[in-house]
């Protein structure tokens, strides 16, 4: 291998490496910013986030915790009141639900009951198609979502991954950040960054491809496959599709979404999550009630099934929502 | 004693309108200010409000038919009688028949002479017409644009899954019937106003006088298979007959100078995107230029002016510049008032406000008029050099090209790689000469230049 080529691909970095290189800078810029979960000091992180932070920041500011959820989040909310920018990391998101009522009951109301900020992320791994099984799969945005004074990001290529987690950091109220574990190292996502630093701001979609025909909005790991579709779409059927990436669930880009429904005038919406009650309902129900009179098909959805995540890798693959079965909802749209 | 309304003037150039749909039917009630008729000019379409509230009495031009401004186009009579009320909110179908929601009157039917049959059999829970109603399939979409052309959706025949008229299917008949200069035959319906969809280009009418230009003679044209033969818009004959005019009423002289950007492109590629997350509208370099241009005016008056006919010259002392917008349907140029008044974030406002509304087709009478100077940006397409036609009757014109990086000679001879950028002014040169105009370029550029690497928006 030549000097150059090694040089490049040392150069581009991974989804997770983007994770780690947002938590690195924010701590060395900040002293306020500090790590705290299950294994992320003497292991490194259970996905290898934090390698090397313990020996280069110390205990103080890489915390091995206990294995309780509860205790990790709410510490976390103490010291965000108290001036610190915790990040608490959530080994797999489905462990999340062991800190709800932290999240729900202080995390989102605590600025709103005493004035004082509570500026805090918590992040980690999310999504399937890992053969993960139940407890290891989770796309829990939708609780979240639901709850009002928390922010909720989904970063979906390497760039976005470290922008918007370093925006996270910087915002003064608690921000769920939602990593997709099947994209962290993804060869295809690899991808140069910027050396100087920078931010993705938190509330603003963006269009991954722009279109005539159909608007598609989706987030997380699903941009990719509404990619593959959309390259599909136009490659046999001449559609030109539009391909928003929504990043922020909670604020959502409301300008975005109906820029792009006005234009296109047919509204396809795609998540990983599940169908009932999802992020999609939602966007469904803004569509409807703000832009009836600009549609010309039926919103639809294409989300996963109404039933726990699977472990068999043949169910997971039937589950899960694809390029496949967002090419169909697709097509039957433009025929409308 | 009946009210008149007259033909409104949209536009200064603007001397006839026509109607091109009555939003209201004689014997209707109308409120002050509400929507009476869409007017359709050579520039802007607008939506012309009642002077007063009252009763439609007559109307005195028909659809498509074009009159001078200032004329009578309908009657309204104010103290109509009053146990004459104004009609229920749920008009009744079209087919007379009674309604009972307003997305059933919205709903055609298929044979418009049921009404009499109709009365009949009200009573009977299933009449024949839930089934036509059943078999016309629409979209919300499609229903609203029909409803805007004031198209009868009998007339068409849906494309979609089970024969579902959609956005398509109304486009294609729109297209169709500007074609064919024999229009098909409006729907009775009462047209309620509603906005114009910002994104769906609104179908032009057929032109309805000929341009009076020599240019525009009759010319025998071949036809075949080789060619296509595209009848142009309302607004591509008035641009043609424009640049025509402005050809041949100014002198026209081009001069160039080439600006250094380097600075405004650093600050905007930094500054760029919190700009527009704080204020929420996005600047570019054009309210640099405008701004440029407006310390320009100030040091060189006369190009802020217009040769009159009986040869003087009219120098203005407002500053009101004219920004050239492509939209889909061509080009307008609308105006921002006092553009010397404003700050560099101001101008960014007004700039996009104004190229939002342009682009939405929902420019006012007010924003089309006026204008002073006009400042055009290719640049936005990737040209280096445009040689602009001036816009009457203007002194001058500016356009601005891409700012592109390169190699230029700096102070102390060496090469750097600058931010560059070039200005051409066409000028009328009855009113100025190379020096006057060169003197301009060089009061604008060296504003543009300079800016240091901090730049106060405000």
């Amino acid at each position: 291998m030549s000097a150059s080529a090694k040089k490049v691909t040392r150069n581009k970095v991974t989804y997770l490496e983007a994770i780690s290189q947002a938590i690195h800078e924010e701590m060395m810029r900040d002293e306020a910013v500090f790590l705290l979960g299950e294994d992320v000091g003497t292991y490194g992180g259970a996905f290898k986030v934090s390698t090397g932070m313990l020996e280069e920041f110390g205990p103080e500011r890489i915390i091995d915790t206990p294995m309780s959820e509860s205790a990790i989040i709410g510490s976390a909310i103490g010291a965000a009141l108290m001036g610190m920018r915790p990040i608490a990391e959530m080994q797999f998101i489905d462990f999340i639900t062991c800190g709800f009522d932290q999240i729900i009951n202080m995390a989102s109301k605590m600025y709103w009951r005493s004035g004082i900020p509570v500026p805090m992320v918590i992040r980690g791994p999310s999504g399937g198609g890992t053969k993960g099984g139940p407890f290891h799969s989770a796309s829990p945005e939708a609780w979240f979502f639901h709850t009002p004074g928390i922010k909720v990001v989904v970063p979906a290529t390497t760039y976005d991954a470290k922008g918007l987690l370093k925006a996270a950091i910087r915002d003064n109220n608690p921000v769920l950040y939602l990593e997709h574990k099947l994209l962290y190292r993804m060869p295809e996502l690899r991808e140069e960054l910027p050396e100087e630093d920078y931010i993705v701001p938190l509330g603003k979609a963006i269009t991954r491809r722009e279109g005539e025909n159909i608007t598609i909005l989706t987030y997380g790991a699903m941009v990719h496959q509404c990619l593959k579709a959309a390259q599909t779409l136009e490659e046999e059927d001449d559609l030109q599709v539009e391909v928003i990436d929504l990043r922020s669930l909670a604020p959502l880009d409301y300008e975005a979404i109906t820029a792009s429904a006005k234009h296109t005038n047919k509204v396809l919406i795609v998540h990983e999550d599940t169908l009932t009650g999802g992020i999609g309902a939602e966007l469904a129900a803004i569509l409807a009630e703000d832009l009836f009179e600009y549609l010309d098909g039926p919103i639809t959805r294409v989300a996963a099934p109404d039933a726990p995540f699977p472990y068999a890798p043949a169910l997971e693959a039937a589950y899960l929502p694809n390029a496949e079965k967002i090419l169909a909802a697709a097509r039957k749209l433009a025929a409308y | 004693m009946p009210t008149p309304v007259k033909m409104p003037r949209l536009g200064e150039s603007v001397a006839e309108g026509a109607v091109g749909a009555w939003l209201k039917n004689e014997g209707d009630w109308v409120e002050k200010d509400e929507s009476l008729a869409e007017i359709i000019t050579d520039k802007i379409n607008a939506e012309l409000p009642s002077p007063v509230a009252g009763r439609l009495a007559k109307i005195l031009v028909k659809t498509d038919e074009t009159v001078p401004v200032g004329a009578d186009i309908a009657l309204i009579e104010e103290n109509a009688d009053v146990s004459a009320s104004p009609p229920a909110k749920a008009a009744p179908g079209a087919d007379g028949a009674p309604v009972k929601s307003p997305a059933q009157a919205a709903t055609p039917v298929i044979e418009v002479n049921r009404a009499s049959a109709g009365n009949g059999a009200s009573a009977t829970p299933r009449s024949p017409r839930v089934d036509e109603e059943e078999r016309q399939r629409i979209s919300p979409l499609a229903r609203r644009l029909a409803q805007e052309h004031g198209i009868n959706l009998n007339m068409i025949a849906g494309t979609g899954a089970g024969g579902r008229v959609r956005k398509e299917d109304i486009l294609a008949y729109v297209a169709q019937r500007q074609a064919t200069p024999a229009s098909a035959p409006r729907s009775p319906m009462v047209t309620p106003p509603v906005a114009p969809a910002p994104t769906l280009p609104r179908p032009m009418p057929e032109p309805i006088y000929a341009i009076p230009t020599a240019a525009f003679a009759p010319s025998t044209t071949e036809t075949g298979e080789d060619v296509e033969i595209v009848t142009p818009s309302r607004m591509r004959l008035a641009i043609a007959e424009h640049m025509v005019r402005s050809k041949r009423t100014s002198p026209h002289a081009t001069t160039v100078v080439e600006v250094d950007m380097t600075n405004i492109a650093k600050w905007l590629e930094k500054n760029k995107e919190e700009f527009r997350r704080r204020e929420g509208y996005s600047i570019s370099y054009m309210p640099f230029v405008m701004k440029a241009v407006c310390e320009g005016i100030r040091k060189f008056p006369t190009i802020n002016s217009s040769w009159t006919e009986d040869n003087k010259i009219i120098i203005k002392k407002r500053i009101n510049l004219g920004i050239a917008v492509a939209t889909d349907m061509g080009l307008v140029v609308p105006t921002i008032y006092d553009a010397d008044n404003y700050t560099l974030a101001g101008l960014a406002k007004l700039v996009n406000a104004v190229g939002q509304r342009a682009r939405a087709n929902k420019l006012t009478i007010q924003d089309m008029q006026n204008s002073t100077f006009v400042v055009n940006n290719p640049g936005t397409f990737g040209t280096i050099i445009s040689v602009p036609i001036i816009n009457q009757p203007h002194a001058g014109i500016l356009s601005m090209d891409a700012v592109v990086k390169r190699p230029v000679v700096i102070e102390d001879d060496a090469i750097a790689v600058r931010s560059m950028m070039y200005l051409c002014l066409s000028f009328d040169h009855r009113i100025l000469d190379g020096a006057g105009a060169g003197g301009f370029l060089q009061a604008v550029r060296t504003k543009l230049q300079s800016y240091g690497r901090e730049i106060d928006m405000y």
